[in-house]
């Protein structure tokens, strides 16, 4: 008889490592009801909030889809990357000048913004990954930078400094996303989506593997695993969903420019799971809405945040390796261990 | 002819690994001197030596942590001396470490779930997009562990994480692991460091039991009683093999005895 | 000429990214954590001195010295907080390198939320100007390479004259046998910080007066600082010279050949090649025992 994934180990440690099992369990009936609030939650906040809180919205949505990409490359892969904003400027750009300078449709603009993401990374990837811990991370913002000079000197597509103003409003299949509330409809699905992606991918074989390469990569080799392939992937799948978010950039506020693929940029994409949680793909819509909302908390004292943002990085580094999404996860087991220990045991 | 070539000319094939004239250097330093033997394809063979011999050495050419200088690898017959550790792999050369690589973070179960990666086949995209047979792949792996972790006493500990293991079960799990990859030679390095004798017995049955079900087994070891299971054994000495024959005829080689007990 | 123009500015760039470079390697040889925001530390040190002028209207001299002193203090209270907490958690290389980068990320923002964005200039050291074969260099940049040059030969004689330069090499090469001998380990690790937090503020001021520096000037100066110090071997302090001239030139070089929008891009496509083939330094392994 196959037994149950029942959790038979001690809270404790298991609390810290079930984050990072296979989730082939079905989820609790409390997890469920969690969930449908949510989904609730989610739906009608467009229509409760007034526009400017929406249009942060789908601001931290973008910040959701990129973030996920190098969230999924810190947390699973272990690599630090510096240079997302590179990707989300090919998608920008892409996307802009398709659509603005060619009169392409929306969809051929962010097709190619990916395909060009994916082949960029698949070129750029082979050398540097093979590239340890430091070297890569700074290899990763020496790729980010050098793609802002690119931007800067290819004014013939990028406009320089100027930039591509007269970006269309995205129309797909009739529909013209024209105000935040339908792109919060339209971002917000998508993030979701990347992240489901990336919890199937984390409980599939792959993902068994990404993790056997992460832990004790000689082991994995001899288990036939090519670890040089999988960060290849996984690194390939990061700048695709950075390619993607600038894409849907550049439609919602219709003017691109160099300012906004920049260093601060990437780091800001990488504060999204290292303060929200890179161990599990739903951290990343709680640094999301960090990133995107605390700026606008603080706005009246100026650029303050990010001084902000800088400290709540080392304060995540040195505190809550696991980001808020961790600590949240600590505090709950914490609460239910509690109220365990005062029913008495339950289990037999 | 040494007996080691005497067994394996006996056998019904031809060996399933045998080393001509390899040898390596570190720098200045020659830490093999022209080895060469063969493994046969069933039974455990056994390779010894004191410290320095350069046992480590060739365990890692063997299993592909280290390119040779000179000499073959050959494996099927095929000279496999430049494959990677994975290609090796895939062909049926499984090893383990002295340390255990058991994978922390995962448990028990998802440890030797890995060991039959090669096997699997849903890939990337299927895995992104949860396919209903990415997910029944899933399973099925998960049942196979199943079995397979019984056959090493790890069934009432499937599904704790791996940390929590005493060292005998890291062992057992690896081996587990190691069995999952459909080994046809499986290499043990120092497979008993670490273990009370009570586990030792254990891992010798278990031994054992691979060894009857055809695997051949290339065993790496201090340990005499363990070398005890072995039908041949090499012994190494300063890049050299000095002497090769069962377990009654090393003990009583003179060589043998002089680079141990210096008689 | 416009090539010996762009050697002499290539050379005197060169000389900033060998300080740069140097502090970085200090700081790894020291304690094996690679510091990422050695650049912005830099930024630091001259922003400071710039305000500490203007503000407090502090004479050059000292207000130099209060940069100087403030990039060290940082760097040191770097070490003594959240460099040893990690290290007190044994922490994996990605967590230092994350605070290291988010310790830039906030330097940098201190800088511009204090500071404002424009460039600050400190005034040079003299304002001769001496043609050397055509081309033209100002009396400050002599000053930079004079003092670089001396900053490293000084900094040779410390590791293997001075009482607490050997110490600090026995507690990075060997801390259990260091604490044998009464080598406090800890306390020479905060000094590696300090030492490197000190030549990445020198680094700050004196280019300075030749450039401007801006809050967000620190990652560029980081990448090429490292560039330098992998080149020349990143635990051999002195390769950094090496490297740094070699980056300084091919950057200025591009100028002239390539196109001057595209120099940093060149000089980090350099970092890169060098990382992937180079990465024990042009020195090599014999470069790394040296220092």
């Amino acid at each position: 008889m196959l037994p149950n994934k029942t959790s038979l180990a001690p809270p404790g440690i298991a609390g810290e490592l079930s984050a990072q099992r296979l989730r082939t369990t079905r989820p609790s009936a409390a997890a469920l009801s969690v969930l449908a609030l949510a989904a609730g939650v989610f739906l009608i906040l467009p229509m409760v909030l007034e526009r400017h809180a929406v249009d942060l919205l789908v601001f931290c949505g973008l910040y959701a889809i990129a973030g996920a990409g190098v969230g999924f490359l810190l947390g699973q892969g272990g690599i630090v990357n510096l240079g997302q904003a590179a990707f989300y400027g090919i998608g920008g750009y892409a996307s802009a000048y398709c659509s603005a300078r060619l009169g392409w449709p929306a969809p051929a603009g962010i097709a190619i913004g990916i395909v060009l993401s994916l082949a960029i990374a698949a070129l750029i990837g082979q050398p540097i990954l093979r590239l340890s811990g430091y070297f890569l991370a700074l290899a990763t913002l020496a790729l980010g930078i050098i793609c802002t000079n690119i931007y800067f000197e290819a004014d013939f597509i990028t406009g320089g400094t100027l930039g591509v103003p007269g970006v269309p409003k995205l129309a797909v299949g009739g529909v013209i996303f024209d105000t935040p509330e339908k792109f919060y409809y339209l971002v917000w699905p998508i993030a979701f989506a990347t992240i489901l992606a990336m919890h199937n991918l984390m409980g599939s074989r792959i993902g068994l593997a990404l993790q056997a390469m992460r832990d004790a990569p000689d082991a994995a080799m001899v288990m036939a695993i090519d670890n040089a392939r999988l960060k290849l992937w996984i690194f390939m799948l990061s700048s695709g969903l950075g390619a993607l978010s600038g894409s849907l950039f550049a439609h919602y506020v219709g003017f691109v420019n160099v300012d906004s693929f920049g260093v601060d940029k990437s780091i800001l994409f990488l504060l999204v799971p290292v303060i929200g949680g890179a161990s599990v793909p739903a951290g990343v819509i709680v640094g999301a809405l960090f990133i995107g909302l605390v700026p606008e908390l603080l706005s009246t004292l100026g650029d303050i945040h990010r001084v902000l943002f800088g400290l709540a990085l080392v304060a995540s580094v040195v505190f809550f390796p696991d980001g808020l999404w961790g600590l949240g996860r600590d505090l709950t087991g914490l609460v239910r261990r509690r109220s365990g220990a005062t029913r008495g045991e339950t289990t037999p | 002819m040494n007996l080691a070539s005497r067994v394996a000319a006996s056998a019904p094939d031809a060996p399933l690994l045998e080393l001509k004239t390899i040898a390596h250097r570190f720098g200045g330093f020659q830490v093999l001197h022209d080895v060469s033997f063969a493994v046969p394809a069933v039974g455990i063979t056994g390779l010894m030596g004191p410290n320095g011999s350069g046992k480590t050495t060739l365990f890692n050419i063997i299993s592909g942590f280290l390119m040779p200088m000179s000499g073959a690898v050959l494996f099927d017959g095929r000279n496999i001396r430049a494959e990677s550790v994975r290609r090796r792999s895939l062909d049926g050369l499984v090893r383990t470490f002295q340390t255990p690589k058991v994978f922390e973070r995962l448990t028990v179960a998802e440890n030797v779930m890995v060991g039959a990666f090669k096997a699997g086949r849903s890939g990337f995209f299927a895995g992104l997009a949860g396919l209903p047979a990415a997910r029944r792949e899933m399973t099925e792996m998960r049942a196979r562990a199943y079995e397979t972790a019984q056959r090493f006493d790890l069934g009432p500990v499937f599904d704790h994480p791996s940390p929590l293991l005493t060292a005998g079960q890291r062992r057992l799990l690896e081996l587990a692991r190691a069995y999952q990859g459909q080994p046809r030679l499986l290499m043990l390095d120092e497979p008993s460091s670490g273990l009370t004798t009570t586990e030792i017995e254990v891992l010798i049955t278990k031994l054992k039991l691979l060894a009857e079900e055809g695997i051949a087994i290339l065993l790496v070891s201090h340990d005499m009683e363990l070398m005890g299971v072995a039908q041949a054994i090499h012994v190494l000495n300063f890049g050299r093999i000095i002497a090769s024959g069962t377990m009654a005829e090393v003990q009583e080689d003179a060589a043998v005895r002089e680079a141990y007990l210096g008689v | 000429m416009l090539f010996t123009q762009a050697l002499l500015a290539g050379v005197t760039n060169g000389f900033v990214y060998a300080l740069v470079g140097l502090g970085i390697a200090v700081i790894f040889k020291g304690s094996h954590v690679i510091n990422a925001m050695q650049g912005e530390l830099a930024v630091v040190g001259a922003a400071t001195a710039v305000f500490a002028a203007a503000i407090w209207g502090l004479p050059l001299w000292l207000a130099v010295v209060a940069g100087a002193l403030t990039g060290m203090a940082i760097a040191i209270l770097v070490e003594l907080g959240p460099i040893r907490a990690l290290f007190a958690r044994r922490a994996r290389e990605e967590s230092f390198l994350l605070l290291t980068v988010g310790l830039g990320f906030t330097f940098s923002a201190g800088v511009l939320y204090l500071f404002g964005r424009e460039e600050h200039l400190l005034p040079p050291l003299g304002d001769e100007v001496y043609e050397v074969f055509g081309a033209i260099i100002r009396e400050h940049a002599l000053w930079v390479i004079g003092i670089s040059a001396a900053l490293i030969l000084a900094l040779r004689l410390f590791y293997r004259h001075t009482h607490l330069g050997l110490s600090m090499m026995a507690a990075s090469i060997d801390p259990d046998g260091a604490a044998t001998t009464g080598i406090n380990v800890r306390a020479m690790r905060t000094a590696t910080f300090a030492l490197g937090g000190l030549l990445a503020a020198l680094a700050g001021l004196l280019v300075a007066p030749l450039i401007g520096v801006g809050y967000q000037m620190g990652p560029l100066l980081t990448l090429k600082g490292f560039a330098a110090a992998i080149l020349g071997g990143l635990s051999n302090p002195l390769g950094a010279l090496v490297g740094g001239l070699v980056i300084g030139i091919l950057e200025a070089m591009s100028i002239v050949f390539v196109s001057s929008g595209m120099k940093d891009a060149v000089a980090l496509t350099l970092l890169i090649v060098i990382m992937i083939f180079v990465p024990d330094g042009i020195l090599g392994r014999a470069g790394r025992k040296g220092g």
